[in-house]
């Protein structure tokens, strides 16, 4: 196997005695899409803080591209993009000066897929960065990001701001263009609420919550594993304490819903053998494994 | 072609997608020497990772249905002889024989209505497939 692009062992941060961090580990694979979900607060933008040196934990190891970004921070800032939840540009400067100036320090750009971008964007180059409202800045923030043809993608929130066109445009050709360039070789690295957009690009995730990653697992995978069955029988249903196996489980007169995780199989061969009238199944989305995960109920 | 993913069918999507590929070469809906779309135009159509659209390629390239041809994109191939093992093949159809087996079962469907039912499926396929081959 390769070597991870991004590592992370064990991390802790602590803000006082608020503990942002607890003990955080996962590792992304090159040229993948890696999704990092979990609440406001659970310790998303701390870590992608870690990773670029923004911020350092008190312990734990933090590895991108194997390096140390304590050690080799202008290294890994010179292979790696990020565009920021909140992206600040000088006021005084154009769309086209401000994106000179962050070409200005990167040791690629590709005035190309600038070009491409703006247009995409819709972006006016002579248009002062002042004006700009958030989904532009976010855009503005993208393009820079994706021209520097960096290997390493960290986007924070990237949708937020963006009208559901862009967002769409962006999610089914701009990710794409900008992998295929080079493929095996880009990986993006995404934190996001809007886990049902990103949903068939993302190829393994992390889920965070309070800190620590509550699951680490590839997209399929977790798909197989976490399934909801509903069961309609002739008579009042099974009662949920007869299936202490699944994940959660709920009965209404005739009906019931069992979600399960893993063991899925053996609970549905269970389930069939209380002679439902019909039995439904299928797999659970990313958000709705994510917020099963994370607690709360899932409907 | 037009191909399409379900999140929720629990199947994992680059198997999806090679599945779909090989229902419609079955039938004889796609045919030998037609072109597949390019990893990225399918990626952007189905709006999936275009590593997943590469790795339903590369599967259906390994079990020999389609060809890459370099740079010119990906082929349905004109002899659809698999190159798996005959034992492979048969262990393959068995799983999912047995989950329809299973299934019966829990149905209450008699061996011999469930053996009439395959030979039902089979000839509405057989006929499908020979209208398909008179449309060509």
């Amino acid at each position: 196997m390769s070597q991870p692009v991004i590592h992370l062992q064990d991390l802790v941060h602590r803000y006082g005695k608020h503990e942002a961090l607890h003990g955080l580990s996962l590792s992304v694979e090159p040229g993948s899409c890696y999704g990092f979900f979990g609440r406001n607060g659970a310790g998303k933008t701390t870590a992608i803080k870690c990773l670029l040196n923004l911020l350092r934990p008190q312990s734990g190891s933090v590895r991108v591209f194997g390096l140390d970004p304590r050690r080799d921070e202008a290294e890994i800032k010179s292979r790696l993009a990020y565009v920021p939840d909140f992206v600040a540009f000088y006021p005084w400067m154009s769309v086209r000066e401000s994106l000179d100036y962050q070409a200005s320090f990167r040791p690629r750009w590709s005035r190309e897929t600038e070009a491409r971008l703006l247009a995409q964007f819709q972006l006016d180059p002579a248009a002062p960065t002042s004006g700009l409202s958030k989904g532009q800045r976010t855009q503005l923030a993208l393009v820079g990001a994706i021209a520097s043809e960096p290997e390493l993608l960290v986007l924070d929130e990237p949708t937020s701001g963006l009208d559901p066109m862009v967002r769409r445009e962006f999610i089914r050709t701009i990710i794409g263009a900008y992998q295929e360039a080079a493929p095996g070789k880009r990986t993006v690295f995404v934190s996001t609420h809007l886990i049902a957009e990103f949903e068939g690009l993302i190829d393994g995730f992390t889920i965070l919550d309070q800190g620590r990653a509550v699951l680490e697992s590839n997209a399929d995978e977790a798909r197989t594993k976490f399934r909801r069955f509903r069961a309609r029988f002739d008579g009042d249903a099974p009662p949920v304490t007869a299936f202490p196996a699944a994940k959660s489980a709920r009965r209404d007169g005739r009906d019931l819903e069992l979600v399960v995780n893993g063991n899925g199989d053996a609970i549905l061969d269970q389930l069939r053998a209380c002679k439902p009238l019909s039995v439904e199944t299928e797999s659970l989305s990313l958000e709705e494994i994510v917020v099963a995960t994370i607690g709360g109920n899932v409907s | 072609m037009i191909l399409h993913v379900n999140f929720k069918s629990g199947v994992p999507v680059y198997l999806q997608i090679a599945l779909q590929v090989k229902a419609a070469a079955a039938a004889g809906t796609l045919r030998p020497g037609e072109a597949l779309p390019s990893v990225r135009a399918l990626a952007e159509e189905l709006r999936i990772n275009r590593n997943t659209a590469a790795r339903a390629y590369s599967e259906l390239e390994s079990e020999g249905v389609v060809e890459n041809r370099h740079g010119a994109g990906c082929y349905l191939r004109a002899t659809s002889a698999s190159p798996l093992r005959h034992a492979v093949r048969s262990e393959r159809l068995g799983a999912e024989l047995d989950a329809v087996i299973v299934q019966a079962h829990h149905l209450q469907i008699p061996d011999s209505e469930l053996l009439s039912l395959l030979r039902e499926r089979l000839a509405a396929f057989r006929e499908r497939q020979s209208a398909a081959d008179r449309n060509s």
